[in-house]
């Protein structure tokens, strides 16, 4: 038992760190708000060459064969710099791709094909073996191909079969979304959960950008706590402000601890990956709303701003838990789910 | 990163549970102080007789000389036996006997180190007073040197099984001219010396192991004084990190359990609409929070330990934990009263119902015991964020 990084992994934090700060920093991500795309071309086909989009898929598929662990490293990193375009959905889709069988396309997708999000209206818009009827939104669908995570399958949809398409204005202003309906939709490739459990993957990697985020609140309410003089003295010296900086930094523990619990469960295959990867969802979205909520509020009128950051781990915190159809629907999961002793 | 624990640990593992499974006390543990004084230390007893006392403790003071992973699988292994984590025997142990190892003298440590161990005696702590609480350095109990002795004079409050104690693990002031955590003195004094009296004070569960002190002239030999005259800060403040990250694991792995049983009670028992408790969607919600930051927190323990193994100097980690256990563990209990219905109105000794309403009872101590949520919201954010004080 050991939960610190390997030198190896560490070593993957700070090669994504130095990448993600100079080729997708935060102010990069607000330049493209207005444009049609928000895929920085130069900087995506960068990050496949690295290899981010098959980090954890096996060698067979093409991909680096990382951990989960791993993989969720890299999220963390991605989270922390709200780097702009469709990361999860693309590392997800490689997947479902390769363990679906279809070579090419996985390999296409490692490549740089970037793949949108698929969410759901309600709990029966996605059948068993993942046909689509109903409405739905898709996130970051700029291409042709959507991936759909349910607990039991992951498949890939090909959007130009979907009806009514529209644009719709994102709450997240960093995302590009579409409104959309479905008639018997077909998915080109679908991975059952006893082949692959990509839904948990997905969750632990969600799980992990919303560490990022939570680490990045606490960072910036605590420094804005330092710095700000009110009545003479550093807010920060007041509990009222000491406090909740402080539960940022106890949740972000909890959280990320939690998260690569969750990961080593997954590499390990235990029988309770499930429960873990849910848990790491529920505690990461938990902390993260706490953390961004009450850096903003540390801010004062500053947080309420557009200007000021804070808005965007806000909105991106959301983004994440709606992927999985919000902490109610998980927590009405989890009590049913197995846990090992 | 891996969770896998070795061939070695996995097999000492089992046989840390046969071992437990065979020989921990069955039954309640007696209510009254006596009785629970011989309950603790005759359990003690047995684990030394077996060799399994001190597990983390040195070999040279008697302990078994363990890892901190197999101190990490006795604990885990301890808590499935559902005894108290905490009893009579908790200060010698994990308090008075690890301080005793980093400062005492070598004749000290001899004196005291196996008494502990065997189970011969009960130690309680001297550190609060009823006008040094979260500021323990205020603190007035005074202590004055004459010949070879210091006489103590004064009252320390919340002291947790001193009306049983052998021994105290005692902090006075013995300069009160210097700046206020400079003249205080660590010391190890009789409980059965003559001027001290404990007089008990009734707890929130009805249990009498907390007790006020008075000092009348207590005479105390200059022998028992650890770390030297006026070094007793220091003193009192190295030991608070000997657990190394894995002081609540017992804890965190009984409230583990705890939770699971309690999802099994509200799958079997009726609420008062007459459908299974855990129907209720916005109860059962609440369950699966707690399940959650309840395995959240055990994450936490295993990547604290991981950390622990590689550094001399526990990490931040040990407050963080504290607080967590202690808000989730009033929540849990809280919640634990809920799925009972109306059974937790009930509290008679010796019925299972009884566990929950005392867990809730204790919970409240959680949170103010060894450094209030307060003070350690106050430690995570100077030591960690670096805020100002």
């Amino acid at each position: 038992m050991n939960l610190l990084p390997s030198d190896e992994q560490t070593g993957i934090v700070e090669a994504s760190r130095a990448f993600l700060s100079g080729q997708l920093p935060i102010a990069r991500t607000r330049e493209m708000f207005g444009e049609s795309s928000n895929i920085d071309a130069g900087a995506w086909s960068e990050a496949a060459e690295l290899g981010w989009f098959g980090l954890g898929l096996p060698e067979r598929f093409g991909g680096v064969g990382c951990g989960l662990a791993d993989e969720a490293l890299l999220f963390r990193e991605i989270g922390r710099s709200l780097a702009s375009g469709p990361f999860l959905s693309t590392v997800v889709a490689a997947r479902v791709a390769a363990f679906a069988g279809h070579a090419d396309l996985a390999e296409a997708i490692v490549s740089g094909q970037p793949v949108g999000f698929v969410v759901a209206e309600s709990h029966g818009t996605v059948s068993p073996d993942g046909v689509l009827n109903g409405p739905l939104q898709l996130v970051d669908a700029s291409g042709d191909l959507a991936v759909v995570v349910t607990p039991t399958i992951a498949a890939l949809i090909d959007v130009t079969q979907l009806h009514d398409v529209e644009v719709v204005e994102s709450v997240d202003p960093a995302v590009r979304l579409h409104r959309a309906l479905a008639h018997n939709v077909i998915p080109g490739a679908v991975v059952a959960v006893s082949i692959d459990p990509v839904a948990q993957r997905a969750m632990v990697l969600a799980a992990a950008m919303l560490n990022g985020i939570t680490e990045a609140s606490r960072d910036i309410g605590a420094e804005h706590a330092k710095v700000r003089v009110q009545f003479g003295k550093p807010i920060g010296v007041n509990q009222a402000i000491k406090h909740p900086c402080a539960d940022m930094a106890v949740k972000a523990q909890l959280a990320y601890a939690q998260t690569i619990f969750a990961a080593a469960s997954l590499d390990e295959q235990r029988s309770d990956s499930e429960f873990h990867a849910t848990g790491a969802l529920l505690v990461s979205a938990s902390a993260a709303e706490f953390s961004t909520a009450a850096a903003l509020q540390i801010l004062g009128g500053m947080g309420f701003t557009f200007e000021h950051d804070i808005h965007l781990y806000v909105k991106r915190t959301h983004l994440l838990t709606r992927l999985f159809h919000g902490t109610s629907h998980q927590l009405g999961r989890l009590i049913d789910l197995p846990l090992a002793e | 990163m891996e969770l896998a624990f070795t061939k070695a640990e996995n097999e000492f593992r089992d046989e840390v549970r046969t071992w437990l499974g065979a020989n921990s006390p069955k039954g309640h543990r007696p209510r009254s102080l006596p009785e629970m004084r011989e309950f603790d230390l005759a359990w003690q007893r047995l684990q030394f007789d077996a060799g399994w006392a001190g597990i983390a403790w040195p070999t040279e003071y008697g302990g078994a000389g363990l890892s901190l992973i197999q101190q990490l699988i006795w604990f885990e292994e301890y808590a499935h036996t559902g005894l108290q984590p905490i009893d009579s025997r908790f200060v010698g142990l994990s308090h008075a006997g690890p301080t005793l190892m980093a400062r005492a003298t070598a004749e000290q440590q001899t004196k005291h180190l196996a008494e502990i161990l065997r189970g011969d005696v009960v130690w309680c702590q001297g550190f609060s007073e009823p006008e040094a609480g979260s500021d323990l350095a205020s603190l007035r109990t005074t202590a004055v040197v004459d010949g070879d002795q210091l006489v103590i004079n004064g009252q320390k409050i919340w002291t947790s099984f001193a009306p049983i104690a052998e021994w105290q693990e005692l902090l006075v002031r013995t300069d009160p001219d210097v700046p206020k955590h400079k003249g205080l003195t660590w010391v190890i004094c009789d409980m059965h010396s003559p001027g001290i009296d404990a007089r008990p004070i009734r707890t929130i569960d009805g249990g009498t192991e907390f007790a006020e002190v008075f000092y009348d002239d207590v005479r105390v030999p200059l022998a028992n004084v650890v770390g030297g005259i006026n070094n007793g800060w220091s003193v009192a403040m190295s030991t608070l990190s000997f657990e190394r990250g894995t002081a609540f694991t017992v804890s965190q792995m009984q409230l583990s359990s705890n939770v699971e049983r309690l999802i099994e009670i509200a799958r079997s028992r009726m609420s008062f609409n007459g459908k299974p408790a855990i129907a209720d969607e916005s109860l059962a919600k609440r369950l699966a929070a707690v399940r959650a930051e309840v395995a959240a927190l055990r994450a936490l323990t295993y990547l604290s330990i991981s950390a622990n193994l590689h550094r001399a100097e526990p990490g931040p980690e040990g407050s963080m934990l504290k607080l967590q256990m202690g808000d989730l563990t009033k929540q849990v209990y809280q919640l634990s009263l809920e799925i009972l219905g109306p059974r937790s109105l009930n509290r008679p000794e010796n019925e299972d119902d009884s566990y929950w309403v005392d867990r809730h009872l204790e919970a409240f101590s959680l949170t103010i015991g060894g450094g209030t949520s307060e003070i350690q919201r106050n430690i995570i954010a100077e030591k960690v964020l670096g805020l100002p004080r």
